[in-house]
């Protein structure tokens, strides 16, 4: 329903869309009637000539009745929505299907880089294939992705997976995804981080299985390699200098 | 009638809206308010931070400064995954989107006071690292390290130590210069790879604090 607006890809984007409709259907109806009633009231007793005003407490059953039954109603959908939401975060968030392959996401001051294992389907080997600002993945396979981040906190932000996970650094977030239709979707960082933040974007392309093996063999070959640090292994100044 | 007026003076409105927004703002004003991207590390006087490892740029040629905007903004340079401080000069030189803001932001950079920044490292041995810069930097960078706009060659009396140290080891280890399209990248990229160890880049960038700025 909602892939009109903006495109569902993931195995997962469906049951968020589903909870969104729910919530704006259950929070819909209650916001109508109680509009509607509302509207009614001022109408139904507002001033006529030689009527008295008069003041209600609600305090009579007849009359709570109306404020009780309502709020039992409101407290069962309620129920019904922390219900559906728990049961999309578990399949979103507590559960962690087999993967068919595992990529690195790494979330910087304002980029993202990525690693795909490469050939041999392990990560932290010299066939890795690293990338920044584009994340390449085979539509129909089940992902892991490994992600952290290297400064600040960030959270990366798959708008057409309907997923999104925050980064603090010193961590490694394990989470999964299974792209269900190919093209080209925006990766967003959705945690303010500095002055770069409304800049820090990428792509994440969902290729056909032809497409992203010929991606990877392109690749394989002329990844860079794992540079030393030139920040970690600078020197600190000498101090009083 | 009524109509008629009403829909004039909101047109007018409109207009002067947009006349307001666009094209009036004079170039000094819009290349000072383009320089507040880059304060947040490059600091108000274009001093450059340590902590933020923000090179000093106050007073760097123009053509130097446009050259590095384009690089970093095609991802020509910084954008090697494991270049930290790319990645943060990347984005801030692609939000320059306006066709002339590189150019003006560039010509601000270049017309503020240039600083000579003392030494943060220790002083280690400049007459070892005089005769490296001799033998190989004085070719591009000129034997007062003043710079070569015909060979691309920026001045560096003035540059922190720390931030030439660090440089040559991204040219080293191919953060920096790697890019195909990084040709003048690539001509320092061999020279930094004919520096033996962290000693040498420590004595050739001493020696390049002596020099008269
Ligand atoms: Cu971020």
């Amino acid at each position: 329903m909602l892939d009109h607006l903006i495109a569902s890809a993931a195995s997962f984007s469906g049951d968020v869309d589903g909870l969104f409709v729910l919530i704006t259907v259950l929070v819909g109806v209650w916001f109508i009637a109680a509009e509607a009633m509302f509207f009614w009231l001022i109408f139904r007793f507002r001033a006529k000539d030689g009527e008295k005003a008069q003041y209600v407490t609600g305090k009579e059953k007849h009359l709570k009745k109306w404020i009780n039954i309502p709020h039992a109603l409101v407290l069962v959908c309620d129920v019904v929505i922390i219900v559906a939401a728990i049961r999309v975060w578990v399949t979103i968030k507590q559960t962690l299907p087999p993967a068919d392959r595992t990529v690195r996401v790494v979330a910087q001051q304002w980029a993202w880089t990525f690693a795909d294992p490469g050939p041999d389907q392990k990560l932290d080997t010299p066939d890795d294939i690293r990338t920044t600002d584009e994340l390449h993945v085979e539509v129909g396979k089940t992902y892991h992705f490994l992600l952290e981040s290297k400064d600040v906190v960030h959270s990366f932000f798959v708008p057409a997976f309907r997923l999104k996970q925050d980064a603090d650094p010193g961590r490694i977030y394990t989470g999964w995804f299974k792209p269900t239709k190919t093209g080209s979707y925006d990766i967003l960082c959705a945690e303010i981080c500095g002055i770069g933040h409304g800049v820090m974007g990428a792509l994440l392309v969902v290729d056909t299985p032809e497409a992203f093996q010929a991606w990877e063999q392109a690749h394989a070959a002329e990844t860079p390699a794992e540079a030393a640090s030139a920040t970690e292994s600078t020197p600190a100044p000498a101090a009083g200098q | 009638m009524l109509n008629k007026a009403y829909a004039a003076l909101i047109g007018a409105a409109l207009s002067a809206a947009f006349v307001a927004g666009c094209g009036t703002q004079p170039a000094a004003e819009r290349s000072s308010q383009l320089y507040e991207t880059c304060m947040p590390c490059h600091g108000s006087s274009g001093e450059g931070n340590l902590a933020l490892r923000a090179p000093a740029i106050a007073g760097l040629p123009k053509w130097y400064v446009l050259a590095q905007l384009e690089k970093f903004k095609k991802g020509v340079r910084g954008a090697h995954p494991d270049d930290m401080e790319g990645h943060r000069m990347r984005p801030m030189a692609r939000s320059l989107l306006g066709p002339n803001d590189p150019e003006l932001v560039a010509d601000h950079v270049s017309k503020m006071r240039a600083v000579w920044e003392k030494p943060d490292f220790a002083m280690a041995d400049t007459s070892a690292g005089g005769t490296t810069y001799r033998g190989l930097c004085v070719t591009c960078h000129g034997e007062g390290g003043e710079g070569n706009e015909a060979l691309g060659a920026p001045p560096i009396t003035r540059q922190h130590d720390w931030y030439m140290v660090a440089q040559l080891r991204k040219f080293q280890s191919g953060m920096r210069g790697s890019n195909p399209d990084d040709i003048t990248g690539a001509q320092m990229r061999a020279m930094s790879l004919t520096l033996a160890d962290s000693v040498a880049m420590h004595d050739v960038v001493s020696y390049v604090k002596t020099l008269p700025h």
